[in-house]
């Protein structure tokens, strides 16, 4: 890698956790000003509604399948299905994450 | 987002362990395909290593090694990479109530991806204070550990890995989307929320069918927003008329 490159990676490195770090400072200043005053203000309501639209967001777009045949289209739809079906009952993370990639896993490996 | 309470939980280290399990199956592929790409790309090994090691933000990566192969100016990949990462402006403010004010923080923020923002506004508030730097520390560690570690099989062995078993590249990241089901699943206890977040699942996946990976998320999370602010203004006019 030549020199360029080595600043160019450093500067996106810097870059990217500043785009991490930065709102939390500004945030954490915030939540401590409100606290002095006395008053215990949660984050601003677009930011509240942003956090869960961007985790929907990440769903919809990682249902594309990498192959997307019509096989791993069917594999998706139903390693959702066992995955809503799991997490129903145990309102659980692991198991329904993990019911899903076999449902899904089968149906790739069989027909995919 | 519940789907626990804190009586339920394990300690913070081994929660930590258990959260970051389905991050496994969905990072390490996609690792393994970026050493792999990296290397391909012209990149060495130990270059494609510090990429995940320093950037860890997985789709600027394919992007910085994309831009650089493909010969574009170096301004050009350092503007496109952080606009890609720019979403990440919106994750720690939404979770830095639950944060406190323990200066470790700030350090740990390196590890604040997509992802790990998904499952910590689910699970910080299931913690008690004192044990979520432990819990965060233990996932965010851990998920660093596979993406880099995942690189650095990929850059050294990946094209072996993937035509041995070309099932781990096939199957394992389904991980990620069984993941965020359930991360927004508990979300949608109401209409309100069921149609905000189901606008804006389905608006990204259709970005991303039509050919705007980049853009789908940050335009599908802005849509979903209005739409909600569009439904709770049309439902407060119906009260007062």
């Amino acid at each position: 890698m030549n020199q360029d490159l080595w600043v160019a990676l450093f500067i996106i490195a810097a870059g990217t956790y500043l785009l991490r770090v930065i709102p939390l400072i500004w945030m954490q200043r915030k939540l401590i000003q409100h606290e002095k005053k006395g008053s215990v203000k949660p984050p601003p309501d677009w930011l509240t509604v942003l956090g869960p639209t961007m985790i929907s967001a990440m769903f919809g777009a990682s249902l594309v399948p990498a192959h997307p045949t019509f096989a791993a289209w069917v594999a998706t739809a139903l390693g959702m299905l066992a995955t809503l079906a799991v997490w129903f009952r145990t309102r659980s993370m692991g198991l329904p994450t993990l019911t899903g990639v076999f449902v899904f896993g089968v149906i790739i490996v069989l027909f995919g | 987002m519940t789907t626990a309470t804190s009586q339920d939980m394990l300690s913070p280290w081994k929660q930590g362990v258990k959260d970051a399990l389905p991050l496994f199956g969905g990072y390490i592929p996609v690792a393994i395909s970026f050493g792999l790409i990296s290397v391909q790309s012209g990149f060495g090994v130990l270059e494609t290593i510090l990429i995940s090691l320093f950037i860890y933000a997985g789709a600027s990566q394919f992007l910085f090694v994309a831009m650089v192969a493909s010969g574009a100016p170096m301004s050009l990949v350092v503007i496109m990479t952080l606009l890609i990462n720019a979403r990440h402006i919106v994750y720690a403010p939404n979770i830095a109530p639950y944060l406190g004010k323990d200066r470790r923080w700030l350090f740990l923020m390196h590890g604040l991806t997509d992802q790990l923002f998904a499952l910590s506004l689910a699970r910080l508030p299931q913690i008690a204070k004192a044990d979520r730097i432990a819990w965060y520390t233990c996932t965010a560690m851990l998920a660093w550990f596979s993406w880099v570690a995942g690189t650095a099989i990929g850059a050294i062995a990946g094209d072996e890995i993937t035509q041995r078993w070309p099932v781990i590249n096939d199957v394992l990241p389904f991980a990620l989307p069984a993941l965020f089901l359930v991360l927004v699943a508990p979300r949608c206890n109401n209409r309100l929320w069921t149609l905000t977040l189901g606008a804006s699942a389905v608006l990204a996946l259709s970005l991303r069918l039509v050919g705007y990976p980049n853009l789908a998320i940050p335009v599908a999370a802005l849509s979903g927003a209005v739409v909600f602010y569009a439904l709770q203004t049309g439902k407060a006019r119906g009260k007062t008329v």
